[in-house]
């Protein structure tokens, strides 16, 4: 196993196309620490594709954007990348990240006892609002931002070092700090605000390992 | 006795999808959408026509409603907020 990130960038719905906008500051944060990386972008965000580049690649961090349910996650045109009982073996022994909803409630159940890999994800559904006004240009999208700076605290903290157990913690502390932002700004979309960042604070769980790094 | 516990909570169950209705008439601006995953991203209109529809992704909202204001009432909010 090397040490490495690979990640999935479906975009083929405003939610998709919001999660793969939103995720640049992570392989950023790779290139800036000279961290290996490869995207399976749009069409590459299929099941094949994902396979192949981790069996080639062999890194030892998976992110997985895309829609969720319970025992699978979705790529690119909502087709299915890893299914639980399926192919969530290639997962084992790494770190994964699943931006998806309710993955954590089923797949992540495979990774909750094993003390060789770690799986982060949510047991409900990962919500954010966005402006309409900025849909053509989601990076401008200053209230999707919210949502995503303190999710991605987490893939960030990770790749900067941190222990799972630590960036997960970092994550969660961003969303509280994200809440108590916006509840003291007490402007129209404040209680919204706070109650999908109390959402997704509520719904991310760390399965398995806590201490593995990078 | 059954029929006056499901018109109960089916008065509960109104009562409930008004508040939340009224939560999101107040506190949301009409230029945000919520992404909820594979529901897609909802305006302010949708999600309210589906808490009003009462289907699965109208219980999801009101049960994000829900545990917010839960976690309000219990203080595990405040707890949660006096560590950061």
């Amino acid at each position: 196993m090397k040490k490495g990130l690979i990640i999935t960038l479906p975009q083929s719905d405003d939610v998709t196309e919001y999660l793969a906008v939103f995720s640049k500051s992570i392989t950023d944060e790779c290139e800036k620490r000279a961290i290996k990386f490869h995207e399976l972008k749009r069409e590459k965000a299929n099941k094949k594709e994902f396979e192949t580049s981790l069996k080639s690649y062999d890194y030892n961090f998976v992110i997985l954007n895309g829609h969720g349910e319970e025992n699978r996650i979705t790529g690119h045109q909502n087709k299915t990348i890893i299914k639980k009982g399926e192919n969530n073996h290639i997962l084992n022994k790494r770190i994964t990240y699943a931006r998806s909803c309710w993955a954590a409630a089923g797949l992540g159940g495979c990774y909750s006892r094993d003390k060789t890999s770690c799986f982060i994800g949510y047991n409900i559904p990962f919500m954010f609002l966005m402006d309409i006004t900025r849909a053509t240009n989601p990076i401008k999208d200053k209230i999707a931002e919210i949502f995503f700076e303190t999710s991605n605290r987490l893939p960030i903290g990770i790749i900067k070092g941190q222990t799972t157990n630590q960036a997960n913690s970092n994550s969660k502390k961003a969303m509280l700090k994200g809440i108590k932002k916006a509840l003291s700004r007490g402007d129209k979309d404040s209680q919204a605000i706070a109650e999908i960042l109390w959402n997704n604070y509520s719904g991310q769980v760390l399965l398995g390992n806590k201490e593995m790094t990078l | 006795m059954n029929n006056n516990i499901t018109s109960k909570e089916k008065e509960l169950n109104e009562t409930l999808k008004k508040l939340v209705v009224a939560r999101i008439e107040a506190n949301m601006s009409s230029t945000l959408k919520l992404s909820i995953g594979s529901d897609g991203s909802l305006t302010k209109s949708q999600m309210i026509e589906h808490v009003m529809g009462g289907d699965n992704i109208g219980e999801r909202i009101i049960q994000t409603h829900l545990n917010f204001m839960r976690a309000q009432a219990t203080g595990q909010l405040t707890t949660a907020l006096n560590t950061v």
